[in-house]
């Protein structure tokens, strides 16, 4: 295997579990606060799949570290020491519940639409564990859809809610992709698409997100937060307002709205128990 | 008390979905006992999918062939030992005036 196929590797599949496991933090605020015991068991339930997610790509990552001589333990460490870093879209606030059926709704349609790239990829480990992550999805989508639409047809207050939840999320799900072509910020995405590790570049996943989404988010009667978003049907081709880029690279360095919250209640989560890693990996003696 | 220290192991995953179901690779875990193992093949992978028997293997328990020797399984002509070989027979048969007979029919 090539060393510079490893290290990407490594970077997009360590990032990718770590970021299943950041990403569960900010729905999990909303497991208690859920409004029914359908829906608590519902988010329950995503909750814990993004964290056998976690579990899954971080198997594969350590399968490739292992020869580096590195362990989970570093993987999980990596995130705390800055070498790996979570996708940016985690770094936002959920204040409300529509918060939680937004990013059910369009962050995991997002994700959805980039995994399926990046199963048809070249690295098979990878592959089949997007298989299974991507069997899951679907029912994540629907959960997300339905306190969405719950949402929107709902009352008055609860749709303002739900558009106030958009307006929050459309920049971030600009961002979702990354940057378009061209970017200084793109440097790793040409090395994927020599190794076949993608397909589309990042603005292809991102048109594509619009052409799914944008006509599903109207239907509802919701208002995009860009009053410069519109399809040119000649070339099928969405214009947008761009997005604060400089928002995107103080994320990348940690500096988002919630991420050193985020890192601190993961911290706090790994020291908390620690001893029950400790209770695991120990074996008291039977007294005879 | 003594205390033993457990080292982690990569264990490989496989399900049953029923008795007569082959037992189908799922995917891997780590974990510091075949019993902590089965409870996270549990949690991991059989968390809506239906089964009837979970097994945990330690990968470096598995003897497996590697890429290299895939091409031993590349097919060569074997068409003695399918039926394919024997299609010819239907016809045989045909002009006998009986219908072939095959596993499907004769049970």
């Amino acid at each position: 295997m090539p060393d510079d196929y490893r290290q990407y590797l490594i970077r997009l599949i360590a990032m990718h579990g770590i970021s299943e496991i950041m990403g569960a933090l900010p729905e999990k605020e909303w497991v208690p606060r859920a409004p029914t015991l359908h829906r608590k068991l519902a988010i329950m339930a995503k909750v814990q799949d993004e964290l056998g997610h976690g579990q899954l790509l971080l198997r594969v990552a350590e399968d490739l570290v292992a020869p580096l001589g590195m362990n989970r333990e570093d993987l999980l460490n990596g995130l705390f020491k800055g070498t790996i870093h979570f996708h940016n879209v985690f770094h936002m606030p959920a204040p409300t519940w529509a918060d939680a059926g937004i990013i059910g709704w369009l962050v995991d349609g997002a994700a959805i639409i980039t995994q399926g790239m990046l199963v048809q990829g070249s690295y098979a480990p990878y592959c089949r564990a997007l298989e299974r992550i991507i069997a899951e999805e679907s029912f994540h989508i629907q959960h997300g859809e339905s306190i969405c639409i719950a949402l929107a047809e709902g009352t008055k207050a609860q749709r303002q809610m739900l558009q106030e939840a958009l307006n929050r999320w459309w920049e971030p799900l600009l961002f979702f992709f990354g940057p378009p072509p061209k970017s200084e910020l793109t440097k790793h995405q040409d090395l994927g698409l020599m190794y076949r590790l993608r397909n589309r570049t990042n603005e292809e996943l991102r048109q594509r997100f619009f052409h799914k989404y944008v006509p599903r988010i109207q239907a509802l009667g919701l208002t995009i937060p860009d009053p410069n978003l519109r399809l040119d049907k000649e070339t099928n081709t969405w214009h947008y307002t761009q997005p604060d880029w400089s928002k995107f690279k103080a994320i990348l360095r940690n500096e988002g709205p919630m991420s050193k919250a985020r890192l601190i209640l993961r911290h706090s989560a790994w020291e908390q128990n620690r001893w029950v890693r400790e209770v695991l990996s120990t074996r008291a003696a039977v007294a005879v | 008390m003594a205390e033993e220290r457990l080292e982690y192991h990569i264990y490989e995953v496989f399900a049953q979905e029923s008795q007569m179901a082959p037992a189908v690779h799922q995917f891997s875990l780590l974990a510091s006992s075949p019993d902590m193992a089965l409870i996270l093949a549990k949690e991991n992978f059989l968390r809506r999918q239906k089964a009837w028997s979970v097994w945990v293997v330690r990968r470096d328990h598995i003897h497996r062939t590697g890429p290299e020797e895939a091409e031993m399984f590349d097919r060569l002509d074997k068409s003695y030992r399918e039926t394919e070989g024997y299609r010819y027979l239907k016809e045989k048969w045909r002009r006998y005036k009986h219908e072939p007979l095959t596993t499907q029919t004769m049970t």
